[in-house]
């Protein structure tokens, strides 16, 4: 194939001399020579970053301000990086040990967003959660002040038969940041976590995250990832099943209203012999605007009898909103049941009758109908505090008709 | 005279280009009990999806007032709130719904609309209770979601249930028989019996006399073509059960 030059825009010349400044000549290099991904690069065909992402704010500076919590779980230990540096935490609770780790977090891929992460984290904050861990763990992060390209990291070791509830929030100061963050977690054997992340980033912000996962022998694994805040999001997860009997239940939010585009892209690698995972995604979207969901499962040669089943369900409440979904299955085993389904539409008009039927406004129905939808994702989520949280954050988008 | 709770003046209404009620005309004075029977597709379920306002039908011609009141402009949760109530031959399942939310929903929804204060939730639990031993709805049922996985005594039961915690005016019971067997006829029978007090009315519509054993009409209506051809006592009833619909001419169904 014959190279051509690619003409770089000003976010990436931006990027570019970032990363350089920085030090990370090879990841300045590849953006260099392929610039920022387009449609034509199949992880990113729905969310082309080089027509989305027009400017990259400078490199942020410590943060010397601080907006309100974006969002307060009662009860729960809150660790806080923001403007990519690691805040002094309270007294951790039992079982749980708060330290530094250098550098990014990620395995290396073929990814921009993992690429920049890798260069531009200097330190992640690392948890080491060693038995049950009754609080909920909130990690906050912020970017603060005037707009900022912020690179954060989290690290997390989950020992064998150890067991947590992760809530990671993205939030800060309402100006044009581009936050890329990462979140690189291992689940010892038996372990049993819950990891929920939240955007609630201002509308004029970009959120990029990178979730990665790794599970041993019969880990068990809830993840549920919400796009409601900033304008362009996408989150990537990837998860490893490399235990024998080891379980994902991987979930994903979109919430998007006019002008914001969430994308979140799911790759699940199945690894060894009996594994299973349930990915289940649901996409509301109103006004003009646009939610994506690809959903991939790869099934390696030796991972017989892998139980693993793609769904992406979307709700278009505008004639003007977008839902695009794109499941793929790359199976390698041939004694496996792998499946993907995907359905959209509009909200069911027998059910809105029949609600109004009794009585109850067409307002309160529709939010009604639209809880209904949701809760299939909500309803597993453990901890009345946190269940409340959440369910306030998505009333909050319901009734703010944004 | 007293106005009727239900008038119906000449109800003409189509879905997309086929008329299916020409010219429906019915006065339902209060607290009696109406039955409308017919064969299939003569227009008897259009009859009570047009009362409740169903988007899919348009009105040509006609009035339909509710306690003198004309209802045809108002939106479906208006006329809820003005005292109609329909009971679904198919009630709707609707998944992540709890049942108790949607029935503190519709009952404070109505308060609301008729300017009374919200039920506080002991008052609502004690309802609730109330309403649902008489129809042998237990708790376990109110705590799925919606109708969903009820079984067809079951959501006729809980629809009845609704129709006891909402006190309508007027009840239109849509082929509540259907998918019923004898003993779950007889419970949502007595449930609805429970609910004549003089003052309500009802508008019963169903394909067979059976029903009226068990919930008696003071005027029974036969349906044909899309409008009412003849009206009689309890015993026309019993005429149709015997002769059935063959003489009032039509497709048959």
């Amino acid at each position: 194939m014959a190279k051509f030059p690619v003409r770089l825009g000003p976010a990436e010349e931006t990027l570019i001399a970032q990363l350089k400044s920085v030090g990370a000549d090879q990841a300045a290099e590849r953006i260099t020579v392929a610039g920022l991904p387009t449609r034509r690069v199949e992880a990113y065909h729905y969310t082309d970053l080089k027509t989305l992402l027009r400017s990259i704010p400078p490199l942020a500076t410590p943060a010397n301000e601080a907006s309100a919590p974006a969002l307060r779980i009662p009860g729960a230990y809150t660790v806080m990086i923001a403007n990519g540096v690691i805040q002094n935490a309270s007294t951790a609770p039992a079982g749980v040990i708060v330290g530094k780790a250098e550098g990014g977090v990620l395995t290396n891929r073929d990814d921009a967003i993992v690429g920049v992460n890798n260069a531009l984290t200097n330190s992640a904050l690392s948890l080491t959660l060693e038995g049950s861990v009754d609080p909920v763990i909130q990690v906050e992060r912020r970017i603060e002040g005037e707009a900022a390209h912020v690179a954060d990291a989290l690290k997390v070791f989950v020992a064998d038969g150890a067991s947590a509830t992760i809530i990671e929030t993205f939030s800060g100061s309402d100006a044009a940041h581009v936050g890329n963050h990462a979140t690189y977690m291992t689940l010892g054997k038996n372990a049993v976590v819950t990891h929920v992340s939240v955007d609630l980033s201002a509308r004029a912000a970009t959120h990029f995250s990178t979730n990665e996962y790794h599970l041993a022998d019969g880990a068990r694994l809830r993840t549920l990832v919400i796009h409601l805040g900033a304008g362009l999001a996408r989150t990537n997860v990837y998860p490893t099943l490399g235990g024998a009997d080891a379980h994902t239940d991987i979930t994903g939010l979109n919430l998007v209203s006019d002008g914001q585009h969430a994308d979140i892209t799911m790759e699940t690698h199945h690894a060894v012999p009996h594994t299973s995972s349930q990915p289940l995604f649901k996409s509301i979207a109103r006004g003009r605007s646009k939610a994506v969901v690809q959903g991939k499962l790869v099934v390696a040669r030796d991972a017989q009898k892998t139980d693993a089943k793609f769904m992406h369900q979307g709700l278009m409440l505008s004639d003007d909103a977008e839902i695009l979904s794109k499941p793929e299955l790359e199976i390698y085993a041939d004694d496996v049941v792998c499946g993907h389904g995907s359905t959209c539409g509009k909200l069911d008009e027998d059910s809105l009758f029949y609600l109004l039927s009794r009585g109850i406004p067409k307002a309160e129905a529709e939010t009604m109908l639209v809880r209904g939808f949701i809760a299939e994702l909500l309803d597993p989520v453990e901890g009345s505090e946190l269940n409340e949280a959440l369910q306030g954050v998505i009333d909050g988008w319901l009734l703010g008709r944004q | 005279m007293t106005t009727p709770v239900l008038e119906i003046r000449n109800l003409h209404a189509r879905i997309e280009d086929r008329e299916i009620l020409k010219g429906v005309n019915l006065i339902i004075p209060p607290g009696q009990v109406h039955a409308i029977m017919g064969r299939n597709g003569s227009g008897k379920s259009t009859l009570s999806y047009v009362l409740a306002g169903k988007e899919d039908y348009e009105v040509t011609e006609g009035e339909v007032l509710l306690n003198g009141e004309n209802i045809l402009e108002m939106e479906p949760d208006e006329r809820a709130a003005a005292g109609l109530f329909l009971a679904f031959q198919y009630p709707i399942e609707i998944p992540g719904v709890a049942t108790m939310t949607f029935l503190k929903a519709a009952i404070n929804a109505q308060r609301k609309a008729r300017g009374e204060g919200e039920l506080s939730t002991p008052d609502f639990m004690r309802l609730v209770k109330e309403a649902g031993a008489q129809l042998n709805v237990d708790s376990e049922m109110l705590k799925r979601p919606l109708n969903v996985g009820f079984s067809g005594g079951e959501k006729k039961r809980a629809e009845i249930m609704q129709m006891a915690l909402l006190k309508p005016s007027l009840a239109v019971l849509d082929e509540t028989d259907s998918g019923l067997d004898i003993d779950a006829l007889q419970v949502v029978s007595k449930g609805v019996n429970a609910l004549r007090d003089g003052q309500r009315s009802m508008l019963v519509i169903t394909h067979y006399q059976r029903l009226l054993n068990h919930i008696v009409p003071d005027v029974v209506h036969v349906f044909s073509d899309g409008r009412i051809v003849e009206s009689g006592d309890k015993d026309l009833a019993l005429k149709l059960e015997a002769e059935g619909y063959a003489s009032y001419g039509g497709e048959a169904a």
